[in-house]
């Protein structure tokens, strides 16, 4: 039952946002792709940060990979409009040097998993 | 105007109309035309037909300016051609929108109950 | 507005009548209206003239739509709405704008409401006023997180920042808009700050660290108790006048009759 209910509601019909099937969805986010890759090098020069090419890069495949479970084509062109306008802003430089590094997140300590350290931490 | 040339109309981008009455009929003729491609129970043409009408005939009936805008009651005559562009714009669009069809979705269960606190069914 | 809404409801009275004549007309049967007695006297009474015209007004745009407006209502005495269909926004507001009867030429505002236990949670609401007539509206039409609603800009160019805030604010996706990005949010914010599941501490802090010379963003330490939100309508003050007065009032149309 619970099956057919979700059957039911996978085919209801929903406008699209930008792309009408797969294809194209995936189409979107390897142009979306490419854009940030051109780009990484100029971005790395503009603001001047403490970060080679390289690792810019690595960063950028983390970030796509971190929605690599998404298959809903309407929220995959809801990350793709998101990504377009985060690549904008950086790349005209609106944003500044602490918005680029925000993505490494270099001051976040990592959190305790052991017992030992939640307990020094006083977590549970 | 009592024969006095009228200089301006006092609102900032609308200058004085040379010949209010052509440009005027022109329109309601091209407005009454457009309606005509309507089905005749759709209640925008029945509407919009009996004003255009109305002021159509008032202002075959006279030649001053002044006794029209009177007449008509609702500004100078530079905004009643303004307004029966308006008009004309929106009956073609209409002619694509066919708004005289029956409701095209249902209101969605609950979805105008207000106060949400009395929207007890959790969301499906 | 009283032009049309009189031509409507009398239907015979000539149009020559001039603009002074019609003020008086109105006048007079708003004094008549004020004259019955008072029950509560700390209410706010309204005008039985001003809502009849009112109501005239939403039959009228309803019976001239009738494939976008799903219900008029009237909000608090006499304050029109107009709720319709999101496919409706552009014709409907086009109508209020461009017809010779309502002229709704101003877009005064566009606001968003959520309500999370709805299907289609958010609300877009849009605030117009006619000069010609003197008049206000609100049209209202509805979405979820992931449907697209047609922009107002090709309508109203002030619809621009408007829609913008709405996109910011409610993560809301405006199809045709010329230039939709953050309005309101620092970049690289994350999160859509006017849902009701948005913390009101927000996902994050921001300082400056000495070491890295830059302002440094960090995830938010909280304890769980400050981090609960109740669902269940906070808004409500005042319980036991929860049925006290109808909020709104509901304009029938034509379109109820025939069912």
């Amino acid at each position: 039952m619970a099956g057919r209910e979700a059957v039911r509601k996978t085919v209801q019909q929903v406008r699209p946002i930008l792309s009408i099937d797969r294809d194209e969805a995936r189409k979107r986010v390897l142009n979306l792709y490419k854009a940030w890759y051109r780009q990484i090098p100029y971005i790395v020069m503009d603001y001047d940060i403490p970060m080679s090419v390289e690792q810019c890069r690595e960063k950028l495949r983390e970030e796509f990979m971190k929605h690599s479970n998404v298959s809903d084509i309407r929220v995959i062109d809801m990350l793709v409009i998101k990504g377009q306008m985060e690549l904008k802003e950086s790349v005209e430089i609106w944003k500044q040097k602490g918005h680029i590094m925000r993505y490494w997140k270099e001051t976040v300590e990592p959190k305790p998993t052991d017992f030992l350290s939640k307990f020094l931490n006083n977590q549970n | 105007m009592s024969g006095a040339i009228k200089k301006s109309t006092g609102l900032t981008g609308l200058a004085v109309a040379a010949n209010p009455h052509h440009t005027l009929g022109i329109l309601y003729s091209k407005i009454l035309r457009t309606l005509t491609k309507m089905p005749g129970d759709a209640a925008y043409r029945k509407y919009t037909e009996k004003i255009v009408t109305e002021r159509n005939k008032i202002l075959s009936s006279t030649k001053d300016v002044g006794a029209v805008e009177k007449a008509i009651g609702c500004g100078q005559v530079e905004e009643l051609i303004v307004q029966a562009e308006n008009e004309l714009i929106l009956a073609r669009k209409m002619l694509g929108w066919k708004p005289w069809e029956p409701l095209i979705k249902p209101i969605p269960a609950k979805q105008w109950d207000w106060p949400p606190a009395q929207i007890k069914e959790p969301k499906i | 507005m009283a032009s049309l809404l009189r031509t409507i409801s009398t239907g015979l009275r000539s149009a020559l009548v001039n603009g002074a004549a019609r003020t008086q007309i109105v006048r007079l049967s708003s004094t008549e209206a004020a004259k019955t007695e008072e029950t509560k006297p700390t209410v706010r009474k309204h005008d039985v003239a001003v809502r009849e015209q009112l109501s005239d007004f939403g039959r009228y745009v309803a019976e001239c739509l009738p494939k976008y407006v799903q219900k008029v209502q009237l909000t608090a005495g006499d304050e029109l709405e107009v709720l319709i269909c999101p496919d409706g926004v552009v014709p409907v507001l086009q109508f209020l704008k461009d017809h010779h009867n309502s002229q709704f030429a101003n877009l005064v505002d566009i606001a968003g409401m959520d309500v999370p236990s709805r299907q289609y949670r958010f609300e877009i609401i849009y605030n117009i006023l006619s000069l010609r007539y003197n008049s206000r509206i609100r049209v209202k039409t509805y979405t979820d997180e992931l449907t697209p609603v047609d922009s107002a800009f090709e309508v109203f160019k002030a619809a621009n920042w408007y829609e913008r805030e709405i996109w910011d604010m409610y993560g809301v996706f405006f199809a045709n808009h010329p230039d939709l990005r953050r309005i309101l949010t620092d970049y690289g914010f994350e999160g859509h700050p006017q849902r009701r599941d948005f913390p009101l501490s927000g996902y994050v802090e921001l300082r400056y660290d000495d070491e890295k010379k830059r302002v440094v963003c960090e995830p938010l330490e909280l304890a769980q108790e400050f981090r609960k939100f109740d669902l269940s309508a906070p808004w409500e003050q005042f319980p036991n006048f929860r049925n006290a007065n109808p909020a709104t009032e509901e304009v029938p149309t034509k379109k109820d009759e025939k069912k």
